[in-house]
């Protein structure tokens, strides 16, 4: 708990990167298809603002390049794979801890609206 | 096809523009990114065009975010910053006498401070000296100061000698715009420097005039760039001509606008009467 409090919240770019490789490597137009998929199509990630998180994240750790290879669901070039580090994953847990704890606040406020499903 | 093989060779030189080290590590896979983007648009038989425009001015964006964080994060900030508060002060310092000269020998004469007069020379004087002083600063040091060497991997638009003299000759011309579009009837000059009333002090048009003022300064900024660099790196003054010479053209333009305001304020100086 203290060590996740000690990381700073991330940008919802590195948010949903973090997220869509939480599930395994994926090269750079798998992440923007993970995170559109993750976002139910909410967030589109246009190349310039994909790479320049990425670039970010593996400057601080986050995550790092895996090997470079064929996607057997796509043609046979080779693609450079991304994966979550440990400091990435650390970083995830403890945003989704910030917004677990925001949860459960706007749940005792009753801050959902009825409509919502939700288990208040 | 043929027409995705243009596009594509076109992201491929859009790329190019990102900082040196952003490409070494990011280039190829975005390229990739962006081929798997464009068959998938072909394959669901998606418009390309509004997709292709999107992507460049996305891409377009973030390079130049990524050089604004590398000038941001990086010591050129500090020495840009270091520069220009030297200058500021030097060309305090050269003033002053002339301040002194005007209190001093009007000081019989009923007259208001011609606060306006030193300002404008203050300003020829930093901007001769913001550009020419990093200049002589890297001539001194030479190859000795090798602690801070040529940054080769920080290589931004700023600092690559070929975008550097383009951006600078656009930011020099840049002001040209302004009695051009004057001239073609689409802007009326005197009432964007001087307001609705000429008579009344126009405070948009004396900051717009101040910013034109500091678009050559910029300019001669940019273009003493790469001179600095290779004089640091212990290379010849002359190894970039063509920055040299718009170095040089905009230092004479200042230097010929402080020369002529001294010449034809030297009687006021000197404290003759009605010398306007």
């Amino acid at each position: 708990m203290t060590a996740t409090n000690s990381i700073p919240p991330l940008t919802p770019a590195v948010f949903h990167i973090l997220l869509a490789l939480s599930s395994g490597e994926r090269h750079g137009y798998g992440i923007m298809k993970q995170v559109e998929a993750d976002s139910q199509g909410k967030v589109t990630m246009g190349p310039g603002t994909l790479y320049g998180s990425l670039k970010r994240m593996l400057d601080a750790g986050l995550v790092r390049e895996s090997d470079k290879r064929v996607d057997p669901e796509m043609d046979d070039e080779r693609r450079i794979y991304y994966q979550l580090t440990g400091a990435g994953a650390e970083a995830l847990a403890a945003e989704l801890e910030r917004y677990k704890r925001i949860v459960t606040i706007a749940q005792q406020r009753k801050l959902f609206p009825k409509t919502f499903a939700y288990d208040v | 096809m043929y027409e995705q093989e243009i596009v594509h060779s076109l992201y491929k030189k859009l790329l190019t523009l990102y900082p040196q080290t952003f490409k070494e590590q990011l280039g190829e896979s975005m390229e990739r990114t962006f081929q798997d983007l464009c068959n998938e648009k072909r394959q669901t038989k998606k418009e390309l065009l509004g997709f292709v425009l999107w992507t460049f001015i996305e891409t377009a964006i973030g390079i130049f975010k990524e050089h604004l964080l590398l000038i941001s994060s990086g010591d050129i900030m500090q020495t840009i910053l270091k520069t220009l508060g030297s200058s500021a002060l030097i060309s305090l310092l050269l003033i002053l006498p002339f301040m002194f000269m005007e209190v001093f020998n009007r000081r019989h004469l009923n007259e208001d401070f011609p606060s306006m007069l030193f300002f404008v020379m203050w300003l020829n004087l930093f901007a001769i000296s913001a550009i020419l002083l990093p200049i002589m600063r890297a001539g001194r040091t030479g190859d000795h100061d090798m602690a801070n060497p040529i940054p080769t991997q920080k290589n931004t638009l700023l600092t690559n000698p070929k975008s550097a003299a383009m951006i600078s000759v656009a930011l020099f011309l840049a002001p040209g715009i302004l009695p051009l579009l004057n001239s073609v009837g689409w802007l009326s000059v005197d009432r964007l420097f001087n307001g609705p009333n000429p008579e009344v002090a126009y405070l948009p048009g004396q900051i717009l005039s101040l910013s034109l003022i500091l678009f050559p300064v910029a300019a001669g900024i940019i273009a003493g760039g790469p001179i600095v660099r290779t004089l640091r790196a212990g290379g010849s003054l002359f190894a970039h001509p063509i920055h040299l010479i718009i170095v040089a053209i905009i230092s004479f333009l200042f230097a010929a606008g402080l020369v002529s305001l001294i010449i034809d304020q030297w009687p006021c100086f000197m404290g003759v009467p009605n010398c306007d």
